[in-house]
């Protein structure tokens, strides 16, 4: 790509997750823009622009790190608007893994919908384009006055399953109702049969009587969910499959945030194995779980973002991976 | 007790809520306000805010970014409840003052960290080293007061993310520990020192959050500001909304005045940026002004500490007040009570309006030649106030809430602003 002429792409990264950054950056063919973001001693972050963004095509990728939410967000925000003020032409938020997105209703009275606080943020901020991943619900791209591309992991997964899965007697199963359609939709691109798993969830984070509807028996199932985030509800759902008589039981989601002993809980669990995509960064969980694998993303997110910037059409990205190899 | 009014308190200073709920004799709104264990803030206000006139506080100091994200949901909640009007009370506002660059003009950090350094050796002369990439975080001394953190925060070196370089740990004043945060810049700087390397005839800049933060404020859905002492009065103009911009200095002078011998005292300003404040409270009262000159960007690299510092006024043989509007490292304050030692000054005591203490600063300030170092509760300083025994506390709490009992009954608050 050739430098000094406006309206290239210009790549940022945020702090969170730096490793997916460089992946996009390496599928695209250019260096990650020169920023740096500290926090003072006094806990406020502060972001150093160290090259010219101005009337330039920007991208920021910032993820979720798993119990640094705020700061990541702040980053974020702090660097949109630097951008903003620094004459970008347009500025588009990369978010893989969309914050606060499991609060998007005003379940009961007074429930904050943090989601669309986030998106008026981000707007504020100057973001004049999303692009982010496998939303909680994809309403959330209603939040916003400006486009939102919702990607979808599922063309990795379904490859991921076709490479690594055998077909014949396989059984797509949804570990809650809100997720079935999600689940449907792998089973029918997969030709698989489908089960279901009825959850009753007294408070957040916690889980109640479950329920399996369909069969299971001697089928490997595999558990399909957009995020596992302290996996008690993975690790339920796979002992009631277990005692259904499931002959082995997988699971996959697009974003593994894995907070608090969710690493222990799926070892303790009958699940062999979880998949996960990279949008969320895993650290050292990989190490710490030897049933965790990762389903790179960052050729979908790349390929969205030239897209994009060229002014084609992303929709193919929702059906289809995109080979990056050819 | 003053009706249809609701007093909703963050998680940042519940102990000024609480006098300032005694004061307005109205109960606090019950509230939760924790974090889901991904690290997301979660807040429910349990009682009814639809119709009322609703007050939030919230302080700047400790973990910022949480404080006020977790800020920015309670406005939005309060506001999605039918709250007739949310004002936000900042006690100490976040990203009110924004560092300069921390580096000099070839790219270096101007103080680099000192390997393991040990807690004896502060002195009024070090220097807290400038923030930069592979730096630890600091923790300041409220995080053990703060909500619990999630496991994963706190398991040491090993939960760093793969691939990422790790800076050598911190460990603060408090005996919490803390993981070291990863400040890893891009990759492609290659850069000697570690530090960001701008693009060739770029020159890099820092970006100021300020009007960032009173849009987003803004944005959530808060009507009306109400904050103390802020650093640029100009900050008032990045609001569409009101704001009402309190001052502590009744409290200051009340305290020098209770100083004996005050009239024959001299009031320091330690950088130029605040004479204006000093000059002010030493008109009020009759007193002499001196002025400390610093330049903060060294002129020299080996000579770069103190080399710019001087004083303009006499201070020979008197007690010298130091007034400023932010502690914050502490490094600005004690190097002033440094200087004004050798130039023979008696006492030295500092008058702060917001003490926020970060980093090593209470080790610094006990190790100083300060007599006395007397700060508001804009921020929690009931741990700094065990461990500094300079440490003097002034109560806010009675300004605020009668800033509250006036806006709420739409009365003038000009009288809050006069300075006697």
């Amino acid at each position: 790509m050739s430098s000094g002429m406006a309206n290239e792409i210009k790549l940022l990264s945020g702090s969170s997750h730096t490793e997916l950054s460089n992946k996009v950056a390496n599928r695209l063919g250019i260096d990650i823009a020169r920023t740096t973001s500290l926090n003072y001693s006094n806990q406020e972050t502060s972001v150093t622009i160290g090259e010219s963004v101005r009337d330039e095509d920007v991208y920021i990728i910032q993820s979720t790190a798993p119990g640094d939410v705020n700061d990541g967000l702040m980053e974020l925000l702090i660097m949109i608007h630097a951008c903003k003020t620094a004459s970008a032409r347009r500025i588009t938020a990369v978010i893989p893994c969309y914050p606060y997105a499991r609060q998007d209703k005003k379940d009961k009275s007074r429930a904050p919908i943090s989601a669309r606080l986030i998106a008026n943020m981000l707007q504020t901020a100057g973001a004049n384009h999303i692009i982010t991943m496998d939303l909680h619900a994809s309403q959330i791209q209603g939040f916003f006055n400006v486009p939102c591309d919702n990607l979808y992991a599922e063309p990795s997964v379904l490859r991921w399953i076709k490479e690594n899965m055998n077909m014949a007697d396989t059984v797509i199963v949804s570990p809650d109702a809100g997720g079935a359609k999600r689940a449907t939709s792998i089973a029918d691109r997969l030709n698989a049969s489908f089960a279901l798993i009825h959850k009753e969830r007294p408070r957040p984070n916690v889980v109640g009587r479950m329920v399996l509807i369909g069969e299971v028996r001697d089928k490997v199932a595999i558990l399909v969910d957009d995020m596992s985030d302290t996996c008690g509800t993975l690790a339920k759902a796979a002992a009631l499959l277990r005692e259904n008589k499931a002959r082995e039981i997988i699971a996959i989601a697009t974003h593994g945030i894995l907070s608090g002993n969710a690493i222990e809980t799926v070892n303790n669990s009958c699940l062999s194995k979880l998949v996960v995509t990279n949008t969320v960064p895993l650290g050292d969980k990989l190490e710490r779980c030897p049933k965790l694998q990762v389903i790179d993303v960052s050729g979908t997110l790349a390929e969205a973002i030239r897209r994009t910037h060229n002014g084609e059409s992303v929709s193919y990205l929702f059906t289809h991976v995109p080979d990056w190899d050819q | 007790m003053v009706r249809n009014i609701v007093v909703l308190s963050g998680n940042s200073h519940p102990s000024l809520v609480e006098s300032i709920c005694n004061i307005l004799s109205v109960p606090p709104c019950n509230r939760i306000l924790t974090k889901f264990s991904g690290g997301e803030s979660r807040c429910e206000i349990q009682d009814s805010v639809r119709g009322k006139d609703v007050y939030i506080v919230q302080s700047g100091g400790g973990a910022v970014n949480d404080h006020f994200i977790e800020l920015c949901i309670m406005i939005s909640a309060c506001k999605m409840g039918s709250a007739k009007r949310v004002t936000a009370v900042l006690p100490l506002f976040p990203y009110s003052r924004q560092p300069d660059a921390p580096y000099n003009k070839s790219g270096a950090p101007l103080s680099k960290p000192k390997e393991h350094k040990s807690k004896e050796k502060y002195t009024f002369e070090s220097v807290p080293a400038t923030p930069g990439p592979g730096m630890p975080k600091s923790v300041g001394l409220s995080a053990g007061s703060d909500l619990v953190r999630e496991p994963f925060f706190e398991k040491g070196p090993t939960s760093a993310p793969a691939g990422h370089s790790k800076a050598g740990s911190v460990s603060s004043q408090t005996g919490s520990t803390t993981v070291d945060r990863d400040y890893r810049s891009s990759m492609s700087m290659g850069s000697d020192f570690g530090g960001l390397q701008a693009k060739k005839g770029y020159k890099q800049w820092v970006a100021q959050a300020g009007n960032l933060i009173a849009d987003l404020l803004t944005c959530a859905g808060a009507d009306h500001v109400v904050t103390l002492e802020l650093h640029d009065p100009q900050y008032q103009g990045f609001f569409d909304s009101p704001v009402d911009n309190l001052y502590a200095r009744p409290l200051l002078k009340r305290y020098i005045q209770q100083i004996p011998g005050y009239k024959e005292a001299v009031i320091v300003s330690p950088d130029a940026g605040g004479t204006k404040r000093a000059s002010g409270i030493a008109d009020d009262l009759g007193m002499d002004i001196a002025l400390i000159h610093k330049e903060r960007r060294p002129t020299k690299i080996t000579d770069r500490q103190n080399a710019t510092m001087m004083l303009v006024g006499d201070v020979f043989g008197r007690v010298c007040i130091l007034v400023d509007d932010l502690l914050d490292t502490g490094n600005t304050i004690t190097r002033a009570a440094k200087l004004l030692q050798r130039e023979g000054a008696q006492e030295v005591y500092a008058l702060v309006t917001h003490g926020v203490f970060s980093g090593d600063a209470i080790a610094r300030v006990n190790a100083s030649t300060l007599y006395k170092v007397i700060v508001t509760n804009s921020v929690p300083q009931d741990l700094h106030q065990e461990m500094c025994p300079k440490l003097e506390v002034l109560d806010v709490s009675s300004i605020f809430s009668e800033a509250i009992r006036r806006i709420h009954h739409g009365e003038s608050l000009s009288v809050l602003f006069q300075h006697d």
